[in-house]
């Protein structure tokens, strides 16, 4: 708010000195070309050039001082030129004294009061104290006007136009002081659906690319597509590419963020069950999977563990992770897992006595893995470990703080 | 237990530099255009457009009352100067014309909504040409069109009362060209003779008196405008403070949601046979593709911070911030750090004025982010120095707002580098578990 109060004063003191340094310059415009003398014109003019500075500050600080001193400068301006005309300077501008003002003059005189002195009104809306300068410096703005209009035909005119252009530019200003308000209450509100469109967006990512292990089939049978299924039988990659077309279409229209890691459990690519709050049920969950899929699966230790349900999820869909890699890759049909839980760690140990491999040959980018498995784990805190050489099985370690 | 060893495509491009959405959005439509055969879905919704004209309608009714005011004014006058007229009746013509079109934009402008469209401005326009024809065919004889115009100079109310809804841009040129015309005219209907005692003066009155409410109007509801786009984008923007460490902008998961449904479609069609096997080179290719595309967004996200998206995310800060962070360790800077390091950022380049910005000497701002260091004798904070180094920001000419945001985020330091400011903030965090 405090922001948008700033953008509020710096609108308004520019638009105040563009409306004042247009009327200052067009007041001496009509000077000019009105057949006023050289002297009275270089009389006149380091008043308007001090006017013009004041109302160059004015545009760009806030100090309440410009604006007053702009209301002033003009007020001089209007004075001198009345006197010009009266012939006070008769000796020095050769300006004879008339009775009545000449035209250009007066009109110049409008201009002033009008607009370059009632510029500074649009800057003494924004606060109490300033209206009070305001209707100070307009009740002392008719007052000049009146008197150097005394007995003139244009008296009413000049009065007119004066009451006009003060409370026209009054006007603006709380027009335009009210119209940036609005508009930044509308922008805030645009703001706060902004956020939680952004926040959508960050969890449909987000369950896009916790679907890491469906990914991984995805890109590996568009591999074999781009590489025109070399060495692999038609058939074979046709009921391979309708899987994870179903794959995709059930991470498409599945609404919840987890679930379609726990949706096509009952297929090849299944891993954990969506996670539930009540963690032995998951275990168990996790182990009939893998039964259903041909992997037996001993428990040893805890029978259940206490996390909270978000670093529970991800435990959980870390170990069936590390039991789908078994499943897939040792060759042998069974694994066992010890859980232990104590103060401050939950851990897993994932053991088979399968093919093994060479941790160190393993491309660091692996999306299986180090995604999949890695990532879970240390994005809350926790890691994963890996022990395996070729032909003698793998261990896995993975932990978890409470 | 092995880790996937189909995986065999090469992951050194997924390291590849990050790209910034627009490039990201530009490959799009590369992969489209490249891939007819494949009919990629397009993502639905683009960024949505800067609506510039945002709170200007409430401006433009403004504008139009004052306009009808003033009119009303000068109907007076003219009204008072009825018998002075070679032909009334074509001015009081004129007159119904001007009203009529004022009327006509205030129906035309409501129903429009925010912004009136081009045609219906240019048709405006065109009939207030027709009324300072009438207008000038009306005072003729006279002699001195720069005393009797009445209904052409008011003309310009009608473009005063468009500022709401035309850029301002066309409210200028428009009142321009009316100037022109006005000038043209005046001068038409003094020629043959001398010119009139206080003519030039006149004449200068009347037209500055048509041309200057509308320009300055158009020009106030510029930086009105302005200051509303500023706004808006910051607003959008800050949306990124509240993201989490890694976060992924907003067109990610668009995107990966279009290149999974791409997937879908293709295995599809292989699968059920629409696509026979052994596929086409080209749709190999496009296979080839999709994979590539695919896996560079599953990865993408995971390095990238809230403000390298705030950054690419922003037309103003993207074009003149340049970050380096290659530990993402901007994002872990509390939510509250963020808000104050982008104000900060926000008020040095929102103080230069627009002209600045396209000239030579262009605002500039070098965010470095890193690396970290450990706080002794404290395992749960470190500390992550952030170097600001702005080229053609003077140290004077900063908002004091600016360093009340920079206390906010930490302890700073600040210097002149090369007649630019440097800022150099020493940032306390939370340590992020370990990695």
């Amino acid at each position: 708010m405090e922001r948008i109060l700033k953008q509020r004063d710096r609108l308004l003191a520019e638009s105040a000195r563009l409306i004042g340094l247009t009327s200052t310059v067009v007041a001496f415009l009509l000077l000019v070309l009105g057949g006023m003398t050289l002297p009275a014109l270089l009389l006149a003019l380091p008043f308007f050039a001090l006017l013009a500075g004041a109302q160059v500050r004015m545009g760009q600080t806030k100090a309440v001082e410009w604006p007053i001193a702009t209301i002033v400068l003009g007020l001089a301006a209007v004075i001198l030129l009345r006197c010009e005309a009266a012939g006070a300077f008769t000796g020095w501008t050769g300006l004879a004294g008339t009775a009545e003002l000449p035209l250009p003059l007066a009109d110049a005189m409008r201009v002033l009061t009008s607009g370059a002195i009632a510029a500074a009104a649009v800057l003494l809306t924004i606060s109490l104290g300033r209206m009070l300068v305001l209707v100070g410096a307009f009740a002392v703005t008719m007052i000049v006007v009146v008197v150097v209009f005394a007995g003139q035909t244009l008296l009413g005119l000049a009065a007119l136009s004066t009451i006009a252009g003060w409370s026209g530019l009054v006007a603006a200003g709380a027009v335009l002081s009210a119209g940036l308000l609005r508009a930044a209450r509308r922008v805030s509100s645009i703001g706060r659906a902004h956020r939680s469109e952004r926040q959508a967006s960050e969890t449909e990512a987000q369950r896009r690319q916790g679907a890491r292990l469906l990914h991984d089939t995805v890109l590996a049978t568009l591999t074999l597509l781009a590489h025109s299924g070399v060495g692999v039988s038609r058939d074979a990659l046709r009921r391979q590419a309708g899987d994870d077309a179903r794959l995709l279409r059930q991470l498409r229209l599945s609404a919840s963020p987890l679930s379609v890691v726990s949706g096509p459990s009952a297929d090849d690519e299944g891993t954990s069950d969506g996670a539930t709050a009540d963690p032995g049920d998951s275990l168990e969950s996790v182990r009939q999977r893998f039964e259903r899929l041909g992997l037996e699966v001993s428990w040893h230790g805890a029978t259940s563990v206490s996390l909270p349900p978000q670093k529970l999820d991800r435990f959980l869909l870390a170990l069936g992770e590390c039991l789908e890699n078994v499943r897939r890759h040792s060759g042998v049909k069974e694994a066992h897992v010890t859980i232990t839980d104590d103060e401050t760690t939950v851990r897993a140990l994932v053991t088979d006595n399968g093919v093994g491999f060479e941790p160190a040959a393993v491309p660091a980018g692996k999306l299986g893995y180090r995604e999949s498995i890695v990532a879970r784990l240390t994005e809350m805190g926790g890691n994963a470990r890996v022990f395996s050489a070729q032909g003698s099985g793998t261990t896995v370690v993975l932990e978890v703080p409470r | 237990m092995t880790v996937a060893p189909e995986q065999d495509v090469a992951v050194a491009s997924i390291l590849a530099p990050r790209r910034a959405h627009r490039t990201a959005t530009a490959d799009r439509d590369d992969v489209v255009r490249r891939l007819p055969a494949l009919r990629l879905p397009r993502a639905e919704a683009g960024p949505r457009p800067a609506r510039t004209s945002l709170g200007t309608g409430f401006l433009g009714i403004a504008a139009t009352i004052m306009a009808v005011l003033l009119l009303c004014f000068d109907i007076g006058r003219f009204a008072f100067e009825w018998r002075s007229y070679p032909a009334p009746g074509l001015a009081a013509l004129a007159w119904l014309l001007l009203a009529g079109l004022l009327v006509g934009l205030a129906f035309a402008s409501r129903s429009a909504g925010d912004t009136l469209s081009p045609w219906i401005g240019g048709a405006l326009v065109g009939g207030l040409g027709g009324v300072v024809a009438l207008d000038a065919l009306a005072v003729w004889g006279g002699g001195d069109l720069a005393r009797d115009l009445t209904a052409a100079p008011a003309t310009a109310l009608v473009l005063l009362a468009m500022v709401g809804v035309r850029s301002s841009r066309s409210v200028i040129l428009a009142a321009g060209g009316l100037g022109l015309v006005l000038a043209v005219l005046v001068l038409a209907s003094w020629a043959g003779s001398p010119v009139p005692e206080g003519g030039l003066e006149s004449a200068v009155a009347m037209i500055g008196r048509a041309v200057l409410p509308p320009v300055i109007a158009a020009l106030i509801v510029h930086s009105f405008r302005r200051i509303v786009g500023r706004e808006l984008e910051r607003v959008l923007v800050q949306s990124t403070v509240s993201a989490p460490r890694f976060a992924v902008g907003m067109l990610a998961s668009e995107e990966l949601a279009r290149l999974d449904l791409a997937a879908e479609q293709l295995l599809d069609s292989v699968a059920t046979g629409r696509t026979r096997l052994p596929l086409n080179p080209a749709s190999a290719q496009a296979a080839a593709e999709l994979a590539t595309e695919l896996r560079l967004h599953l990865i993408e996200g995971r390095r990238q911070t809230w403000l390298y998206h705030a950054i690419s995310e922003s037309e103003l800060l993207g074009r003149a911030v340049t970050l380096s962070d290659p530990e993402s360790l901007a994002g872990l800077l509390d939510p509250k750090q963020r808000d104050a390091l982008l104000q900060a950022v926000w008020l040095m380049l929102g103080d230069t004025p627009e002209r600045s910005r396209r000239s030579a000497t262009r605002v500039a701002i070098e965010i470095t982010v890193g690396p970290a260091k450990p706080v002794e004798g404290k395992a749960k904070t470190m500390r992550v120095p952030i170097v600001i180094q702005t080229t053609g920001v003077a140290r004077s000419r900063v908002d004091p707002a600016t360093w009340d945001a920079m206390r906010k985020v930490g302890r700073h330091i600040d210097s002149q580098r090369g007649g630019s400011l440097c800022v150099e903030i020493d940032c306390v965090v939370e340590k992020p578990a370990e990695r």
